[in-house]
């Protein structure tokens, strides 16, 4: 088990919560908080260890498009991979920009 | 009519597969588990004809290799639903504690549906093959294959079954386009994720997705 955390720049803090995905091996789940205007902090616990650069370089990917909203995000990996975090936190976003 | 039952299927465990099948970069450890005559897990991954994606499971879950047996090499097969019968009613272990209050259960939810369930992960590798990879804290990975749709609040009331048992338990329904996650298709969310041979995606009904 490994606790990692990142943060990034944001926008205005999002409208609502959101909880996806669930716990169970080869999956994640993902909750979010409006946080502070202007910052996005993660919070990884993962039962893999050592893949903080992986993570870095997924979250820096996904958010070089467009800013993201201002959260406070809570993840716990069961080893899930890439494309699985991925679509995790694309659905995710998608909840907390929904009103 | 092509025999898609005697085709591996995602879980099971085959025995055959030979050192010098790993590529270059595997680990030292790979070819002992290999070398000791243990079993390769059946992964859901796309595959040359001929050819079926599996891993090499060593200590912890650090130690997960991929790799690709052939066909021809498989010299014994043990599926998920051979296993059911391992739990441990007095066990030390909780997983096959677990295991063995829930088998009635999910003999006769199997017998009421014409359903069928199995043991996969670290029980079913353990009961497979008596190497000792289960602890006190580990999880009990099961399947239920589901060929035709499973309504919501069943699954819901099927988790709350499992929430009751003195370890964790991850029920992965297996449909004809994909596995998911009974707890997640347990929950209230718009979409779940399906993991398809192709990779995992989110759908809205894993039944009305077509098999890739």
């Amino acid at each position: 088990m490994e606790t990692l955390s990142f943060e990034f720049p944001a926008g205005q803090p999002a409208r609502q919560r959101a909880q996806v995905g669930c716990v169970g091996s080869g999956d994640l789940e993902v909750l979010l908080e409006p946080g502070p205007a202007g910052r996005l902090n993660i919070q990884v616990v993962t039962s893999v260890n050592g893949s903080a650069e992986r993570w870095r370089h997924l979250f820096e990917r996904m958010f070089a498009g467009a800013e993201p909203p201002a959260l406070n995000v809570d993840i716990h990996d069961f080893g899930a991979t890439p494309g699985v975090v991925r679509l995790r936190l694309e659905q995710a976003l998608e909840e907390v920009s929904n009103v | 009519m092509h025999e898609t039952r005697l085709l591996p299927q995602p879980h099971d465990l085959l025995w055959g597969m030979s050192t010098d099948r790993l590529d270059a970069a595997a680990p030292t450890w790979a070819a002992e588990v290999l070398a000791a005559g243990r079993p390769v897990v059946v992964r859901r991954a796309p595959a040359r004809d001929g050819w079926i994606a599996v891993g090499v499971r060593g200590h912890g879950r650090e130690q997960r290799h991929a790799a690709w047996m052939p066909r021809a090499a498989i010299r014994r097969r043990v599926q998920p639903e051979q296993l059911t019968g391992g739990g441990e009613r007095e066990g030390v272990c909780a997983p096959l504690r677990a295991l063995a209050l829930l088998q009635p259960q999910l003999d006769a939810l199997c017998r009421q549906r014409g359903l069928a369930w199995g043991v996969t992960g670290g029980a079913g590798y353990q009961l497979a093959t008596g190497v000792t990879v289960l602890g006190e804290h580990s999880d009990l990975d099961l399947l239920l294959r589901v060929p035709r749709p499973l309504e919501r609040r069943q699954a819901l009331a099927l988790l709350e079954r499992l929430e009751q048992l003195p370890c964790r338990v991850d029920l992965q329904l297996e449909t004809p386009a994909g596995a998911v996650a009974l707890r997640d298709w347990a929950s209230p969310a718009a979409r779940v994720l399906l993991k398809a041979g192709s990779g995992a995606r989110l759908v809205g009904d894993p039944w009305r997705e077509v098999a890739a």
